[in-house]
This record gives C-alpha cells, sequence and structure tokens, in this order.
C-alpha cells in the first residue's frame, strides 16, 4: 500500500473533488461507516475519495471477466440515466433505465426478461427491485452506495456520492475507462474517446410565459 | 463415486441448502477464489474476506 502522498488517482483529486464525488449526506448507516472520512460543520458526511478510487479499480476487474452483454446496469434514478446510457454505450453492457419492469430477472414470460451474470445498480434505495430479483436468482450485484444506503444483498460497494448529476457522470465515466483498460480495449494509461460531460444530464431551461 | 461437494457460506461457514437464495462469485479483486455467501449473510450486508488476497467486502 502506499502512502497518501505517493498515491496515484485514476485522475487528479482536484478534478475528483470538484465533480462532488466525496459529498455524502446527513445520514450514516454503519454499513458506511468504514468509507466516511469526517463529518463536515454543516453535518454532511464527507466520503473517503481515495477509497472510491479503490474500489473502482476492483469493481472494473470485477467486471471484466465478466461478457459486456452479460452485465445489466440499472438506473432508476433520473441523473443517473444518461450516464448509466453512456456507459453501456462505451463498454457494451445492457442499459435498463427508469422504472425496472418486475419479472425482468426472475420471470422468463415477461417480456423484458433477461439473464444477466452480474447487476450494477446507481442506487440500492431506489434499485431495490432490481437488487431483489438479483438475490433471488444467485447474481452478484455491485452498487453505487451514499452515506445514507442498506448494504443489503450487495456483493461489492462503491462509495460515492450517488445523488449528485456530476458526480454520477464521474463515477461511470471512470469505471467505464477502468473496465475499457481492464479488458485491454485501451492502453493501461489511455483515455476515453468521450469526454465526462458527455456522460452529464443536460439540463434544460424551461421558457419563462410572458 | 463422485463426491457431492455443499457450499459453505465463507463468513460464518454455514452449509447452504439448495433452497437457499445465496451467491457465488469470483473474488472481486484476485478472481482466484470463489466466495459463496449465504441468505443471511448478504442480508445484512456482513463482510466476507478472500482467503487469498484479503480482499473484504462488500
Amino acid at each position: 500500500m502506499t502512502s497518501a502522498e505517493t498515491y496515484e488517482y485514476l485522475l487528479p483529486l482536484e478534478s475528483l473533488v470538484v465533480s462532488g464525488i466525496q459529498i455524502g449526506t446527513k445520514i450514516k448507516t454503519k454499513h458506511m461507516e468504514p468509507y466516511i472520512y469526517r463529518v463536515r460543520p454543516d453535518g454532511l458526511f464527507i466520503i473517503d475519495t481515495r477509497k472510491t478510487d479503490e474500489r473502482v479499480r476492483i469493481a472494473a476487474k470485477f467486471m471484466a471477466t465478466f461478457p459486456p452483454s452479460s452485465i445489466a446496469v440499472v438506473s432508476f434514478r433520473l441523473y443517473g440515466q444518461t450516464p448509466v446510457a453512456k456507459f453501456c454505450e462505451v463498454t457494451g453492457c445492457v442499459p435498463i433505465l427508469g422504472r425496472f419492469p418486475p419479472g425482468a430477472f426472475t420471470n422468463p414470460l415477461c417480456p423484458s426478461y433477461m439473464e444477466p451474470q452480474l447487476v450494477m445498480v446507481t442506487d440500492p434505495a431506489a434499485d431495490e427491485q432490481a437488487i431483489g430479483e438479483a438475490s433471488k436468482i444467485g447474481l452478484p450485484v455491485i452498487a453505487l452506495c451514499d452515506t445514507d444506503n442498506v448494504v443489503e444483498n450487495i456483493d461489492l460497494v462503491i462509495p460515492t456520492n450517488n445523488k449528485g448529476r456530476k458526480a454520477l457522470a464521474m463515477v461511470y465515466w471512470l469505471l467505464a475507462r477502468q473496465v475499457l483498460r481492464e479488458r485491454g480495449a485501451i492502453s493501461t494509461d489511455g483515455n476515453l474517446s468521450v469526454p465526462v460531460e458527455d456522460f452529464e444530464t443536460k439540463l434544460t431551461e424551461s421558457k419563462e410565459e410572458t | 463415486m463422485s463426491e457431492l461437494k455443499v457450499p459453505t457460506c465463507i463468513w460464518c461457514g454455514k452449509t447452504i441448502i439448495p433452497t437457499e437464495y445465496f451467491v457465488k462469485f469470483p473474488c472481486p479483486n484476485c478472481g482466484g477464489v470463489t466466495i459463496t455467501r449465504c441468505e443471511r449473510c448478504r442480508k445484512f450486508g456482513r463482510p466476507y474476506k478472500c482467503p487469498k488476497c484479503g480482499f473484504v467486502g462488500p
């Protein structure tokens, strides 16, 4: 293990901090306690960025061992849908955006039935249906967990802010790049052709009525 | 005669019965060891440790 000064992050620490991946919530669960670095004076728990970085590397290594078409990436959360769609476009995984159709993993008569080997969820609280079905058929689950999440039926936690628009884009971009590096699709210091901004959900301003 | 191996949970060591919702996957870090977690350990978020590389999850 390298010391804090010499540890090499996947991206410079400033870029990670600007995207806000370390910002947690005002609620802390005992499952997420090991990943918390400190508490801000306003009560927000701050996630340890180094642990996020380490877990992104491990998750990418794990995902690279499965065929891309057998990985389902789920996001009910609106801000997670564009990053997931882009992530799946880059890595070849299967996206499930919006409402998770019940029976998609367990009922062969369901029109959206699929048989993945690995499931990744954006928020364990919002994607509860997907986690429940994955646990019934014995699929390993990777989850992006914030400080207020309960690690129930989850096999690999990536501690990060799973509510922010920029944070989700950053995490999925890092993960996509690392998965491609592990697969050998790009070199170990190579970069994605898609910038982080493309992973972000764009905000559209509504026109004010005169 | 071939032997039948009964899976056991890597954390609590209990024998996993076939009707249980257990999970089996290679170690996320090294991939050298197959990790088996029983339904209860998964539900309560109990940790698991890879005997080869020492990785502690979830």
